[in-house]
């Protein structure tokens, strides 16, 4: 496995890795340097930040030196479409909470989702138990703890 | 079980309270919303509220739900974004003045319709038993000769603690801008230090320190309140050290705003009803908070005085720029 | 002797009838609410808090304590079967449990996790009861100078969680401590990494880190690589109970748990998660079996988990002495006390014995009830795992979910867990530990603060470090620690080279 990347020059993952080691580093870096109000005594709010993007530099050249070396594992080709289906699932749910959809919809898409991608095939049926599911938390939560999760058109219907 | 018997009771109530106090104007639903997580102070006046609303019949249904984040001010802008609603309240207080300049919070507390403060509670400055320090005086002394070894003990930067703290060094002519206030997370971290004997002297709320004030380990030498503390009768106020200040923290709910005067005056009506029944009096005591009620026009002048206040010391201080 | 007769006296109130309904519902409910991943000890009580009111003081404290030990029993139950840790105490619980649980061997795991935490929290509370005047000077001795040094030993100690490559184990743990820096700076106030975000500004929550790259992560990554190389779990292989080789691996840990817990819990800024560490990597080097660790050792959990409950049992020394609430939990404890105008601290021992001793009475009898209550439910909660794997992810997902909702319902912290999640299947797809990222969200800020507030103390002299005798010492022992290896590394080589 390490032969291979060896023949084809620098291991792409691990210059990446690299990159972006260095683009948080700046990032921090940057941030730090923006900082306006210190402390009188002692040291300030920007003190940590640089040796934190200091260490960032450093393992960030390390990874360009492994690119030429070793480089990281060779992992197995991934099951694009499986995470699509979970990614899809959970983005739904981020969209469905901010728009005020409610939590139990966006349970009920989550869990079919997330079971079709898992390579479940019913999704009729995994929505009917995320719905279940879904209802059944947001009453616990409302009737028992007091606790409000992010309500929709459907959970008011309960309230 | 426990929720069965309340609701009863809140029903019963319900129908007494409809036939006393027609002349009342009523908000049947209501929404309290707490800016913080569960279980932090302002959770806490929400819950309360909610308890004592619906014991006394006051209102039928009232729903507290959390909006967590950056000292309140995500809150703040929802609400400031439910504009026209007149079932909705949120549990604000003292320390969101600070956090709002902080922040650099685009929303801020003059966007709101100020409702009603609700409790308040005096701030203490307090030395370890051992300390020479004997008086607020012997403080400003020692603030006045040297800033830097004088170090403070409190909560988070630009909190009730350390604005007190400032507007001390200000009031006793210190320079503010060089205390060396020290934030620890949580009053138990600022009372071991204090304990240990590590820092000149500490802030808080007078609860937090009452069981070791007891017990003779720390001596007030202030209360920031306007008179004396029933439950510490010995501890000298500011003002009469001859150090002109006083400040409370104080908790209030502020409702959104564009809202009609009657809306307004439903939900002051609303509150002033819950802060005179005997089941929010009842939950003062068992939480140790003073009653602080003010409502109306008057609340209003004391809010922007406020506001005026902190934002002048914190630029002082240079927590804001 | 006083103090025996105290608690023998404690114990005659707390096993009336009445208070031992009320210990049992506080059990029951804390272990029922503290399952739920996100939701840990503190926020189970701030929600059962209105529960106790109606009740007498003594009833409800002692429900209270319940509730407590309740919610902490809880959170393994999460971190070992779904690897979604609720708090960040059962953060080195999960590293081994949850690869316990998949292997078949989540029997053992809750069982040496339910027996640890008895066994730490009845050595623990016997510790309460008769060193708590002590261990309160010494507690409140602690300076920031001595945190600092003692969060440097802890970050010493994370190398055990680094796997196989150290520089990818330092990226990691280097990226947890950036991910720290977000937010408001505890110290002057100011935002730092927020980019004008106001959701920034609280910081990245340890527990959503923690779920997303463990649970999140792991649900992208086991259905990235379903159909080449499916994952299989196994409910239950071999004993659903701890063999006696189990007993025989799982007893030095719990006591040396303890011996870490229990100390650094009854510091007033000592916390839970710095002993877990120091339990997790103690028992790595001292294992007879290292190479079962990353696999599922036994000891990875019995250890922690027994430091976890040792350190809860801790907190409790400063808030029932001095009235110091040292811990989330701890603060709304001591709400619970001035909800009926008590205020815990030196006097309280002396105006109410009967209320203090029945209370740690009562802790004792919690355990109790908590190991009767959890070993049956072993069985059934293993049988959670039976369920088809897609259903049994999506679950998890769901529960995660519900857990970051229920404590911050905002999209934008969504979107972090589920980046998070994102990230932590990066992170397994090339070999990256998960771990050292979210050791570095905690210590990192613990560590930052308390340098700062010890140069601040000492106006910026350094050597503020070096010159007391706590911090110095710590500071040493951390040193040897991360020089060792390499002086015997050298001089094994030296040694190889003379043959």
């Amino acid at each position: 496995m390490t032969n291979d990347t060896r023949t084809q020059g620098a291991n792409k993952p691990a210059l990446l890795v690299g990159v972006l080691l260095l683009i948080v580093a700046a990032l921090i870096g940057y941030d730090a340097s923006q900082q306006t109000i210190t402390s009188t005594y002692g040291v300030g709010p920007t003190a940590m930040p640089y040796v934190v993007a200091a260490g960032l530099v450093i393992l960030g050249l390390a990874h360009f030196l492994v690119a030429f070396r070793e480089g990281l594992p060779q992992p197995d080709e991934a099951d694009n479409k499986a995470l699509l289906w979970i990614a899809g699932g959970l983005i739904f749910l981020i969209a469905c909470i901010g728009l005020g959809g409610g939590f139990i919809i966006a349970i009920t898409v989550v869990f079919a989702c997330t079971a079709r991608g898992m390579g479940r095939q019913g999704l009729l049926v995994d929505a009917v138990i995320g719905f279940v599911l879904g209802l059944v938390i947001f009453l616990v939560f409302a009737k028992v703890l007091t606790l409000i999760l992010p309500s929709g058109p459907l959970e008011r219907l309960f309230l | 079980m426990l929720t069965s018997i309340l609701k009863r009771t809140a029903l019963t109530a319900v129908a007494l309270a409809a036939l006393s106090t027609a002349a009342f104007a009523q908000v049947n639903e209501l929404k309290i919303m707490a800016p913080a997580a569960p279980g932090g102070g302002w959770d806490g006046t929400a819950r309360s509220m909610q308890q004592a609303l619906t014991a006394a019949g006051i209102t039928k249904s009232v729903q507290v739900n959390n909006v967590t984040g950056a000292g309140g001010t995500i809150g703040l802008a929802q609400l400031i974004g439910a504009k026209g609603a007149g079932d909705q309240l949120m549990v604000n207080g003292f320390v969101m003045v600070g956090a709002i300049l902080l922040n650099k919070s685009p929303v801020n507390l003059t966007q709101v319709t100020p409702i009603a403060r609700l409790t308040a509670e005096a701030e203490v400055i307090v030395v370890p038993t051992e300390s020479p320090l004997k008086s607020a005086k012997d403080l400003a002394e020692r603030l006045k000769a040297d800033p830097a070894k004088v170090t403070w003990a409190g909560g988070s930067a630009g909190g009730t603690d350390h604005i007190l703290a400032a507007l001390f060094a200000q009031a006793v002519g210190a320079d503010a801008k060089k205390i060396n206030y020290i934030p620890f997370s949580g009053g138990g971290e600022a009372l071991a230090a204090m304990l240990g004997g590590r820092v000149t002297a500490g802030v808080s709320g007078y609860g937090e320190f009452e069981g070791q004030i007891k017990a003779g380990k720390l001596r007030v030498l202030a209360v920031s309140s306007s008179k004396r503390l029933e439950n510490a009768p010995d501890a000298p106020t500011l003002k009469e050290q001859g150090i002109d200040l006083e400040l409370l923290n104080w908790r209030s709910v502020v409702a959104p705003p564009g809202l009609s005067a009657d809306q307004v005056k439903a939900l002051t009506d609303t509150v002033e009803k819950m802060v005179k029944s005997k089941e929010w009096q009842e939950i003062l005591k068992a939480r140790g908070w003073d009653d602080a009620f003010l409502a109306g026009a008057a609340f209003d002048t004391f809010l922007k005085g406020e506001i005026e206040r902190v934002s002048k010391v914190m630029t002082e201080v240079g927590l804001v720029k | 002797m006083d103090t025996l007769l105290s608690l023998l006296h404690g114990f005659s109130v707390a096993l009336e009838p009445s208070k031992m309904v009320f210990c049992l519902i506080g059990v029951f409910l804390g272990t029922a609410v503290g399952v739920l991943p996100g939701i840990g000890p503190a926020l189970t009580v701030a929600l059962l808090l209105p529960v106790t009111f109606k009740l007498d003081p003594a009833g409800s404290l002692i429900m209270f304590a319940g509730i407590y030990y309740g919610g902490m029993y809880g959170g393994s139950t999460t971190a070992i079967l779904l690897n979604a840790p609720g708090e960040s105490a059962s953060l080195a619980t999960a590293l081994e449990g949850s690869k316990m649980a998949k292997a078949g061997r989540g029997g053992p795991a809750l069982a040496t996790s339910a027996i640890g935490s008895f066994v730490a929290g009845l050595i623990a509370t016997i510790g309460l009861a008769f060193l708590a005047p002590v261990l309160v000077e010494l507690a409140v001795k602690f300076g920031p100078w001595d945190y600092f040094a003692l969060m440097i030993v802890a970050f010493v100690t994370v190398s055990a969680t680094f796997g196989d490559s150290p520089l990818r184990g330092l990226t990691s743990l280097f990226l947890g401590i950036a991910l720290g820096l977000i937010g408001i700076d505890k110290l002057t106030g100011q935002a730092r990494l927020t980019f004008g975000v106001p959701e920034l500004l609280n910081g990245v929550e340890v527990t959503t880190l923690a779920v997303g790259l463990f649970a999140v992560g792991e649900a992208f990554y086991v259905a990235s690589k379903r159909f080449r190389d499916p994952e299989e779990i196994i409910p239950i292989k071999g004993s659903l109970w701890m063999t006696k080789e189990d007993w025989k691996r799982s007893w030095a840990p719990w006591l040396r748990g303890t011996a870490f817990g229990f100390p650094i819990g009854a510091l007033p800024a000592g916390g839970a998660e710095v002993p877990t560490f120091l339990s997790y990597s103690t028992e790595r080097k001292l294992c007879k079996y290292p190479d079962e660790f990353g696999k599922g050792a036994i000891e990875g959990v019995a250890g922690p988990e027994a430091a976890n409950n040792a350190s809860a049992a801790g907190t409790l020394v400063p808030l029932l002495t001095l009235g110091l609430p040292t811990s989330a939990t701890a603060a709304i404890m001591l709400a619970g006390f001035q909800q009926y105008g008590l205020n815990p601290g030196p006097l309280l021992f002396a105006e109410k014995p009967d209320l203090v001793w029945g209370l740690i009475a009562s802790l004792f009898i919690a355990n109790v009830m908590l190991v009767i209550l959890n070993l049956p439910l072993i069985g059934l909660w293993v049988r959670l795992l039976a369920i088809p794997q897609p259903w049994l992810y999506a679950g998890i997902l769901v529960f995660a979910t519900m857990g970051t909702l229920a404590v911050n319902g905002s999209p934008a912290e969504l979107a972090m867990l589920f980046a998070f999640g994102f990230l932590g299947y990066l992170m397994r797809r090339y070999d990256y530990p998960v771990a050292p990222m979210v050791v570095g969200l905690i210590l990192g800020p613990m560590a930052e603060q308390q340098l700062r507030r010890a140069l601040q103390i000492s106006l910026g002299d350094p050597m503020i470090l070096l010159e007391n005798p706590i911090s110095a010492t710590l500071l040493g022992i951390a040193f040897i620690a991360l020089v060792a290896p390499f002086v015997m590394k050298g001089l094994n080589q030296f040694k190889a080279a003379e043959d």
